[in-house]
């Protein structure tokens, strides 16, 4: 007796998920085919749609400093999963474990550099990116990291169209929004502080007007910056879609258009903090 | 897998990083869950993290062996969504709202069109039975596994994959449906 249809449709969807096209499945299951392919081009409307609903970055990251505060009276403040005591005899040993495990850990990130989505090694480059967003010493540092890693996000999406992966597609480009989102919320919350010290300033000095000479040269690097990285990522994504299997184009495409818009967005906000 | 896993048992013993990476991997599922479920922005921005808030307070109580974390935090949301029906005491169909797709800003044309086409999306999705709604908002929504959305609702796998079939041939007259009539119009 052969597969339930719904056996199927199921195993296709999980396949369609993974970056296989409708065809591949459809060849798999060629009894079904008239059905499945009915049914699977629903399905792709339907993902394609879901995929446009995102949050508002601006409100996640508020929502994150929320929850901080309510793990800090949870837990009692931040603590690292790797804090081992160090007996007295032992101490040698357990440096020298130190030492292994941190070697380690700066061969793994080394490796992890150029991995890509679904690879053994991808968590590790994400977790030193954040590690390296903590580190960032101040905004302009923090505004070019959430660059460099938007930038690295649009440059894996070109490895994963050639690969076919379109759900990884979809979730790349959203991480790409999600950077260059948190780059105009830096942004904004400087024109605020900007705003409220403005306000509270009894009057102008020679040093503020430095400072905002700095900040203002601080923003034309990024803008420079941004419009370059604009250039480079879409001309990277442009000619992925060249390449990419015929199913994934229209995907591609569209994902493409909305990266586009990111950037224009992002371009705008900085540009116009710049001329204020 | 394994690797959740062991994020997921730091984030018990108190790992703010790893409880962030979790956050980080859950939020936007989470939010478009039940924003499907809702068709609201603001509501589901709150329920959101409420369940994360949630999810904080319980999260020692979570065992790995019991249930996958991503049914785990699906349950609350779910939960979540229920008990703000109840209290609004509303059933499952909402507008949509005009800033849904605020992440950018295209066209006001082409914003028109992705609005309608949620919208149309929303609204098809909330004419299906509690059950196959609840399936398919997991599994394309959420981006649930099919296991993971059985684990979630409590129902064995192959109840989840009749659901889902059915839900999607529910669907497809639907959305059949809806281009038929723009063609008439």
């Amino acid at each position: 007796m052969g597969r339930k249809i719904e056996e199927i449709l199921d195993e296709c969807l999980d396949r369609t998920f993974a970056g296989e096209t409708i065809e591949d499945c459809l060849d798999a299951h060629p009894r079904e085919a008239s059905e499945l392919e009915l049914l699977l081009n629903a399905s792709c409307a339907v993902m394609r749609g879901c995929a446009a609903i995102r949050p508002d970055p601006a409100f996640k990251a508020r929502a994150w400093h929320h929850l901080q505060a309510i793990f800090h009276d949870r837990f009692g403040g931040i603590r690292s999963a790797g804090v081992v005591p160090i007996w007295r005899r032992a101490w040698t040993m357990a440096m020298a474990g130190v030492l292994l495990v941190l070697f380690s850990c700066v061969a793994v990130v080394a490796a992890s550099t150029n991995a890509l989505p679904d690879e053994f090694l991808y968590p590790a480059k994400l977790a030193a990116e954040r590690v390296r967003m903590t580190l960032a010493l101040s905004d302009l540092g923090e505004a070019k990291l959430h660059l460099e890693f938007a930038e690295r996000r649009a440059y894996e999406m070109v490895e994963v169209a050639q690969q076919g992966k379109a759900d990884r597609l979809l979730v790349l480009a959203g991480q790409v929004a999600e950077h260059l989102g948190e780059l105009c919320v830096t942004e904004e919350m400087k024109e605020v502080a900007e705003e409220a010290s403005a306000a509270l300033a009894p009057a102008p000095s020679l040093s503020a007007g430095t400072e905002r000479s700095d900040e203002g040269t601080d923003v034309e690097e990024l803008g420079a910056l941004l419009s370059q990285s604009r250039e480079e990522s879409l001309e990277a994504l442009e000619d992925a879609l060249a390449r990419a299997p015929e199913a994934l184009k229209p995907i591609l495409r569209r994902t493409i258009e909305s990266v586009a818009k990111d950037y224009d967005r992002t371009i705008s906000i900085i540009e116009s903090g710049s001329n204020q | 897998m394994p690797v959740e896993k062991d994020i997921v048992s730091r984030a018990i013993k108190g790992d703010a990083e790893a409880f962030a990476e979790l956050y980080e991997k859950y939020f936007g599922k989470i939010y478009r869950y039940i924003y499907l479920r809702t068709g609201n922005q603001t509501e589901a921005e709150d329920l959101a993290q409420e369940v994360f808030a949630k999810a904080l307070e319980a999260i020692g109580s979570y065992r790995w062996r019991d249930i996958p974390f991503a049914s785990w935090l699906f349950r609350i949301a779910h939960n979540q969504v229920v008990d703000h029906f109840r209290k609004q005491g509303k059933v499952e169909r909402v507008e949509l709202e005009d800033n849904v797709v605020a992440a950018d800003e295209p066209s006001p044309a082409l914003v028109a069109e992705r609005r309608f086409e949620l919208e149309e999306l929303r609204d098809n999705i909330s004419k299906l039975s509690p059950a196959q709604r609840e399936v398919i908002t997991l599994r394309f929504g959420a981006e649930l596994s099919t296991a993971e959305v059985s684990e979630a609702l409590g129902k064995n796998t192959g109840t989840v994959k009749a659901l889902q079939y059915n839900g999607i041939v529910a669907l497809r007259k639907l959305m059949l449906g809806d281009s038929q009539r723009w063609a008439e119009r």
